[in-house]
């Protein structure tokens, strides 16, 4: 039992309370993987005898394996590999004497590791899959975000401070661009309530897991493009999506307001997907109801006067029109520090006085106004824009921050359902607007934010790869590599399973043998090779000068490079400590032997052949 | 020198190199031969051949140690006791058929061997330097022997057999044409010995040749039903020999040929526990061909 045994063994266990960190206590399968933890622990600190440390390497893969199936995203998957890695190099420090350090352990475990990656990829690739896609990363959050919230009341801020923390990425089937700015917009919750100054979401908070598994929805059709989020904890009961496409995942559900509410419970973050369509999604054309058209009336004197006029036009369209053109002619200004507004008749204040304010107060202000002018109205809330990264090497996503967060509205017109206006956009000094010019060709990026879009770029990659891998990509794997031959599948899985196993063992021992051998000593075995192929081995105890005598009664002509060879090997071997002259001398000396061999050996057999 | 002894002893030019190598390497020497093979020559060839002082015992089945070690003798002269060194006490000791003395007598020479020192009553008395103790054995199956216990045999650096000369070196020895060993004039002394054994002291082991041995060594451990397995002290007594070899073949390391040119002779008495087995030399053969020579 090597010294270094006991360290990486509680080196493994620390590495195992750090992946249990991100486990949400709720999971049944979570108590289990605390619980394993600890039981290993307990017995690490009583293990004794090899056998018990045995009993506890082994416990910390299976703790490894458990976590790797609660936990597949990139960061924890990293950790688990690295625990795995460590507890691997804690068994091989039980099984392989006081010898090796630290250093070779590692090595060793990692070549283990490399030598079961077949093996792995293999089981992965064909076995059948028990967990659809969507039962992976699922989450809830534990933060709050700061830019979105369910309730919206935007007079009360006198300030905005802009937050670059993280909020979500969207990756876009392979190889597509970017959708255009104009059309980033990504609708998380619908705000419908209003009671005069603070627009509420109708959304329950958190809505409680139904009894029972969602039945999964259908899979992706073949030609179904997907879109991949990523999205940061968050204290919603909604996620963020395009309006388009249809949820992947059976814990989202898509309201009849548009929200796609997040059932999951679970831990920080969310990978879900989507697939990705052009056409408007059933929400669309969901007629709204009463309380779209709620206003407490008498709040706002002056905004109501506007929109009566507007009420006299015919149709819906004509008065969405008549309100754009208003505010087109209005001198309004975006700004994040529009000052508070009164509580009396804020809006009032903001559409006829300060004109000053953010989206909240464009989003606000105008639903409200189309509310009074009897066109129902809401107010939604969601992302616009985000940055376009095309990380090195790997596919490009939208980068959203939650000082992409953004709040617009939505109009019913008859015979078109929900239309989505942004009154921000009629604004002078609009982000995004600056954004089209600025943001997308923006290079000068800190040190620090390109790692870690980086990172993020590798997280998709994974999310698409790896958890993206379910079971309808490896029934059409399946069916590309067996065509109508699908009863063999077992016998292919096992065969696979065979080669590659015989391939792992076949590496690690060559491995081994390789590692046995100092640089000389393989010099002198690729000689021998060459010399074994003419059929001329030693024998078994054989010493080199002695095969060389052998050698040479059979090519008389090698008498000089071989004399020079063995005399050198002799001397770096015998008589002096290995050198890296010498060892570069015996390979000078064995090159100039392989090639008079090759060289001088044939015209040597065709003169025996002549004379016999 | 070689040659020299050679004249004496023909056509045993490989037995007599191993002999020498054994003086080298500070031994002690088992001959195990029928009668009459030239046992005792080669002892008093290789004795003479350094001028050194050398003695011969036979040995007896009523040999009692204080006839090798000496004794104390009453002076009337002095009225006291003194010390009457006992034939241990030359520089070569030629203990002639060594299996026919009692155990007893056997463990005095045991400690002789050992320790180069010989104690009587109490008190050590140094044994010359250099000190080396020929033996010869007949072969177990012959009357009147009791076979050597193998903590004995293991204090043997080496033992040789001879074996039937060629015929044509038989012929010459027929016709008279050998050498005598007390013809042979010394042209070196004890202390060209001496110098010659610290040199091999000196002769160059890499680690390469060290991993070579302890194969060697690991391998007889593993594989009981070949042989009783070498001890460190065989492991000690291979190396030594192997150094005396590698000078003798006139280079200043050892190399796995050194150790093979002598494994036989170290290690086949150890492996066999005395009995001569099937054939000779079997055992260290095999042991040799289960290591990787090339190193």
């Amino acid at each position: 039992m090597s010294r270094a045994a006991a360290p990486l063994q509680w080196l493994t266990m620390g590495l195992l309370a750090v992946g249990l960190l991100g486990l949400s206590p709720a999971l049944s399968l979570s108590l289990l993987a605390f619980g394993l933890a600890v039981l290993t622990a307990l017995k690490l600190r009583e293990a004794r005898s090899l056998e018990e440390r045995r009993l506890v390497a082994l416990l910390q893969l299976v703790g490894a394996g458990l976590l790797a199936a609660l936990r597949p995203e990139l960061g924890p998957s990293l950790l688990q590999g690295l625990a795995i890695l460590l507890a691997l190099a804690g068994l091989l420090a039980l099984e392989l004497g006081a010898g090796p350090d630290w250093k070779a352990l590692m090595r060793r475990s990692l070549q283990v590791l490399l030598a079961a990656l077949p093996i792995a990829l293999v089981l992965f690739l064909l076995l059948p899959r028990l967990m659809p896609f969507s039962n992976l990363g699922t989450g809830q959050g534990m933060g709050v975000m700061t830019g979105l919230s369910d309730s919206m009341e935007p007079g009360s801020i006198a300030r905005l401070s802009v937050s670059r923390a993280a909020a979500a990425r969207v990756a876009f089937p392979l190889g597509g661009g970017p959708p255009p700015l104009g059309q980033r917009f990504w609708r998380v919750l619908v705000h419908q309530r209003f009671d005069g100054r603070r627009w509420r979401s109708t959304a329950p908070p958190l809505p409680r897991p139904a009894a029972g598994q969602p039945t999964p929805p259908p899979p992706a059709a073949p030609g179904e493009g997907i879109q991949l989020w990523l999205v940061e904890p968050s204290g919603l009961a909604a996620v963020p999506w395009s309006g388009a496409g249809r949820p992947l995942s059976p814990d989202l559900t898509l309201q009849r307001s548009g929200e796609l509410l997040n059932r999951a419970p679970g831990s920080q973050r969310r990978v879900y997907a989507l697939t990705q369509t052009a056409d408007p999604g059933d929400w669309r054309s969901q007629p709204p109801g009463p309380i779209d058209l709620v206003l407490p009336r008498g709040e706002n004197p002056r905004l109501e006067a506007l929109a009566a006029e507007w009420r006299r036009l015919g149709s819906d369209r004509q008065r969405l029109n008549a309100a754009g053109s208003w505010f087109r002619s209005q001198p309004f200004r975006y700004t994040l520090e529009p000052g508070a507004l009164p509580r009396q008749a804020p809006l009032d204040r903001f559409l006829f006085e300060t004109r000053l304010g953010f989206c909240g107060h464009y989003a606000s202000a105008f639903t409200t106004l189309m509310r009074a002018a009897g066109v129902p109205a809401r107010v939604v809330s969601g992302y616009r824009g985000g940055q376009w990264v095309q990380p090195v090497g790997g596919s490009g996503y939208v980068d959203l921050r939650q000082a992409d967060a953004h709040a617009w509205s939505e109009v019913w017109l008859q015979g078109e359902g929900w239309q989505r206006v942004d009154p921000t956009a009629w604004a002078d000094g609009d982000p995004l607007a600056s954004a089209v010019t600025t943001s997308e060709t923006a290079t000068g990026t800190a040190p620090w934010d390109w790692l870690q879009r980086q990172w993020w770029g590798l997280d998709i990659a994974w999310a698409r790869w790896w958890l993206g891998y379910d079971s309808e990509q490896q029934q059409a794997l399946v069916q590309r590599l067996l065509g109508d031959q699908r009863h063999l599948l077992g016998l292919v899985v096992l065969l696979a399973v065979a080669i590659s196993l015989a391939a792992s063992l076949g590496g690690l021992g060559w491995l081994g043998r390789r590692r046995s051998g100092d640089p000389l000593r393989l010099e002198l075995e690729h000689t021998l090779r060459a010399f074994a192929r003419h059929g001329l081995a030693p024998q078994a105890g054989e010493t080199l000068p002695v095969f060389a005598q052998r050698l040479m009664q059979r090519w008389p002509a090698l008498a000089g490079p071989l004399n020079a060879y063995v005399a050198n090997y002799q001397r770096q071997r015998f008589a002096s400590t290995p050198s890296r002259t010498g060892r570069r001398q015996a390979q000078r000396l064995g090159r100039a032997l392989r090639r008079s061999l090759r060289t001088g050996n044939l015209p040597k057999e065709a003169v025996q052949r002549e004379h016999p | 020198m070689i040659s020299a002894i050679g004249e004496v002893l023909l056509g045993k030019e490989h037995q007599v190199r191993l002999a020498l190598a054994c003086l080298l390497a500070r031994g002690h020497l088992l001959i195990e031969d029928l009668p009459g093979m030239g046992k005792t020559t080669l002892a008093e060839a290789l004795a003479r051949s350094f001028g050194l002082g050398f003695k011969r015992v036979s040995f007896t089945s009523d040999l009692l140690p204080a006839d090798l070690t000496g004794l104390n003798v009453f002076d009337p002269g002095a009225a006291s006791f003194h010390f009457q060194p006992g034939p241990l006490f030359s520089q070569v000791l030629l203990a002639d058929e060594i299996n026919r003395a009692s155990p007893r007598t056997q463990s005095a020479l045991l400690e002789a061997m050992a320790a180069g020192r010989v104690s009587v009553d109490g008190v050590s008395h140094p044994l010359p330097r250099p000190f080396l103790v020929i033996a010869t054995q007949n072969g177990l199956d012959q009357g009147g022997t009791s076979a050597l216990p193998e903590s004995q045999l293991d204090r043997f650096l080496m033992r040789l057999g001879l074996g039937y000369p060629p015929r044509q070196a038989e012929q010459a020895l027929l016709r008279g044409e050998g050498l005598l060993p007390d013809r042979l004039n010394g042209a070196f002394g004890p202390e060209d010995l001496l110098e010659l054994q610290g040199r091999c002291d000196r002769q160059h082991c890499s680690a390469a040749l060290l991993d070579y041995v302890l194969d060697l060594l690991e391998r007889s451990r593993r594989q009981p039903a070949q042989g009783h397995p070498l001890s460190p002290r065989a492991g000690l007594a291979l190396v030594a020999a192997a150094r005396a070899w590698s000078l003798l073949e006139g280079r200043d390391h050892v190399i796995p040929d050194d150790v093979q040119a002598v494994l036989a002779a170290v290690c086949e008495h150890r492996m066999d526990g005395g009995q001569r087995g099937d054939g000779d030399g079997a055992l260290s053969q095999r042991l040799q061909a289960g290591v990787d020579g090339l190193r």
